[in-house]
């Protein structure tokens, strides 16, 4: 009955309850709203690392990550095929595929810049076309493969084609080259004497990251294996079917490595990208100080209404006191009340917020390039469940915690003063 | 033993620093299915006198016993739990719950009965057809007249099978005859079940059908 007398006083003055309402429905709104669209942001710049940069999983020789930057070509892994086969045992791999990565200085004749060049397998590290990104977008409903390497002008590697090259937009354009320019790659063999490889520029390519695409050019990885004068490779890069294997897929690594006696260590995408943790963390932060100001909004406007509410209806909590009711079930009362509101709120709010991020996900928000990043984006907002969830949540004990103090003050009203209240 | 005993009661009120004292020692015993009138002028302490038996005020001093159990000392819990079981009230107001319909009105009273949904519907009905007003049991108190929403209210204190009901002016704000017919209906539960009724007013009407008279004067009892 008490429930029951809660629920009629919430719908007692109409339009107060639905300002309240509406208040509580805008939050969490906002709330699943800008939850979705930093969901999307995560993702996105996440698969677009993965994709475009790093892999899952990268694999070196032990040493690699502590000493290979000052001397990179002794900490080579001479065994890539062995351990590659390893590798593409566990059934969440997508693919493996060897990297080296080298420095030099790159010529046209006429300009010449230090570049950092990748030597890559054509088969398994594609640079796509604008027209076929914007397809493999379409195909991943959840926004991956957003990182792949995209075509500016030309074509992308092809393992047929031994001495074609592939600039970054930004090295690129330091060098005045283009599609079928013809340059030169100079640099240090492993064993520290010179060489250098005449090359077509076959295509200019940009990625999600401006710095990376200042510096660095991509060419076979047999091509660069020749430049360099070795058989080996320094990394392998592992691609999984799903980003969320990757720790699991590491510690199945680290026991199979172990088990066969291979001197190799891993970094995750997550340990290789800075930007992208330090992006998350910002973004969490604005996400964490929008909720407190909701949070306050919407505690200040509940509590305004249970406080006028208790006010309106002194007279009626000293008749229910006085017919046998404890103060705790004067409490409860408007505890119901409160939290009443909070579920309606929270229901309309999250149904709404659904309908919202579904229409605007459809349609897409054009963004401008992220600090740092060379190409703007489209962002489709996402209904995340566990967002779903903590809003319906937050919103039934906003209602509450809101509906307390004036449930506590209803519940110490002194019942012959009460009854006497006009 | 009395249904209720007062003994020496005192209650001050502290107004602007200065206490006034409302009762003066107040002596009274009241007995099972008495139809008994406290009346008095305005201000004498008739109410008071009548919220301290139900429960509802605490005296400064004195004793007053209720079926027995000594009030003086209870928590606000105990007070509670003793008004839920024993007293019936009916205000001058009438104090409904506006959001609730009449028969919902006198089933808030059942709040604290040990009985099931469907019983409690039943002796709601029950107390409803009691005072006439089966009819409008869905409406609201918004819906009904004065006399019936007082109507409703003693059904509302009846539904309960209190020990007794207190009734503070009851009368007050009903016209002359719907204050004839709401006496009646209380006088018959009297007469009909011995429930007891304690009036505080200075209507002719409820004195003169009354079993006892007690005249308050100043805080003290003539």
């Amino acid at each position: 009955m008490i429930l029951k007398l809660a629920v009629r006083n919430i719908f007692r003055h109409r339009t107060r309850s639905l300002i309240t309402l509406s208040t509580i429905v805008f939050g969490c709104v906002a709330i699943i709203f800008i939850g979705g669209f930093f969901e999307d942001v995560f993702i996105q710049l996440r698969e677009g690392f993965i994709e475009a940069q790093t892999g899952h999983i990268q694999v070196y020789k032990v040493g690699f990550n502590q000493k290979g930057k000052v001397d990179p070509f002794n900490y080579l892994i001479e065994n890539s095929g062995e351990v590659i086969s390893v590798i593409r045992q566990l059934p969440e791999v997508d693919y493996v595929t060897p990297r080296i990565q080298f420095s030099g200085l790159l010529s046209t004749g006429n300009n010449t810049v230090s570049f950092i060049g990748q030597g890559v397998d054509p088969r398994y590290e594609r640079t796509l076309s604008k027209e076929a990104v914007a397809d493999l977008r379409k195909a991943y409903k959840e926004g991956v493969k957003q990182g792949v390497t995209t075509l500016k002008t030309g074509q992308g590697l092809d393992s047929n084609d031994e001495y074609g090259v592939i600039l970054g937009e930004g090295l690129a354009a330091g060098i005045d080259a283009k599609a079928q320019s013809s340059v030169t790659l100079l640099t240090n063999t492993v064993d520290g004497s010179n060489n250098a490889l005449d090359m077509k520029v076959r295509g200019v390519f940009y990625t999600s990251s401006k710095s990376f695409d200042e510096v660095f050019l991509r060419l076979p990885l047999v091509t660069a294996q020749k430049l360099l004068n070795t058989e080996s490779v320094q990394s392998l890069l592992i691609k999984l079917h799903h980003t969320d294997d990757t720790q699991e897929v590491k510690n199945k690594l680290q026991s199979l490595f172990q088990e066969k006696h291979f001197n190799l260590e891993m970094r995750t995408w997550d340990e290789l990208t800075e930007f992208y943790a330090q992006t998350v963390d910002l973004f969490k932060k604005f996400y964490l100080i929008m909720k407190v100001i909701i949070f306050i909004v919407v505690v200040l406007s509940i509590f305004n209404t249970m406080s006028m509410s208790v006010l309106e209806r002194i007279s009626e909590i000293g008749t229910i006191m006085a017919m046998g009711t404890r103060p705790k079930g004067v409490i409860l009362l408007f505890l119901y009340e409160g939290i009443g509101l909070g579920v309606i709120g929270g229901v309309v709010g999250v149904i709404l917020g659904c309908a919202i991020v579904q229409v605007v996900s459809g349609i897409g928000i054009t963004m401008p390039p992220p600090p740092g990043g060379n190409v703007g984006w489209l962002s489709h907002p996402m209904i995340v469940p566990k967002v779903l969830f903590s809003t319906f949540v937050f919103s039934i004990f906003i209602g509450g915690l809101s509906a307390f103090y004036p449930a506590y003050r209803a519940s110490r009203l002194v019942i012959t003063e009460a009854l006497r209240y006009r | 033993m009395h249904l209720i005993e007062v003994k020496n009661l005192f209650k001050n009120y502290s107004l602007n620093k200065t206490s006034i004292e409302v009762l003066k020692g107040v002596n009274l015993k009241i007995n099972k299915g008495e139809f008994l009138v406290i009346a008095g002028p305005s201000g004498s302490g008739k109410t008071t006198l009548l919220n301290i038996m139900g429960c509802i005020d605490k005296p400064s001093s004195g004793e007053v016993s209720v079926d027995g159990q000594q009030i003086i000392n209870m928590t606000p819990n105990e007070l509670a739990d003793v008004r839920a079981q024993k007293i019936g009230f009916v205000f001058q107001n009438f104090n409904l719950f506006p959001v609730l319909s009449a028969i919902e009105n006198v089933e808030y009273s059942l709040l604290f009965k040990p009985m099931s949904q469907v019983e409690k519907r039943k002796k709601a009905q029950e107390a409803l057809s009691m005072v006439g007003l089966s009819a409008f049991a869905k409406h609201k108190p918004l819906e009904l007249s004065g006399g019936q929403q007082q109507r409703v209210a003693v059904a509302r204190a009846i539904v309960r099978d209190p020990l007794f009901i207190l009734a503070d002016e009851p009368t007050a704000n009903l016209d002359h005859k719907t204050g004839e017919e709401i006496i009646a209906l209380m006088k018959k539960r009297n007469r009909e079940r011995k429930t007891t009724f304690i009036f505080s007013t200075h209507d002719q009407k409820i004195i003169d059908q009354a079993d006892r008279v007690v005249k308050i004067w100043d805080g003290e009892i003539k």
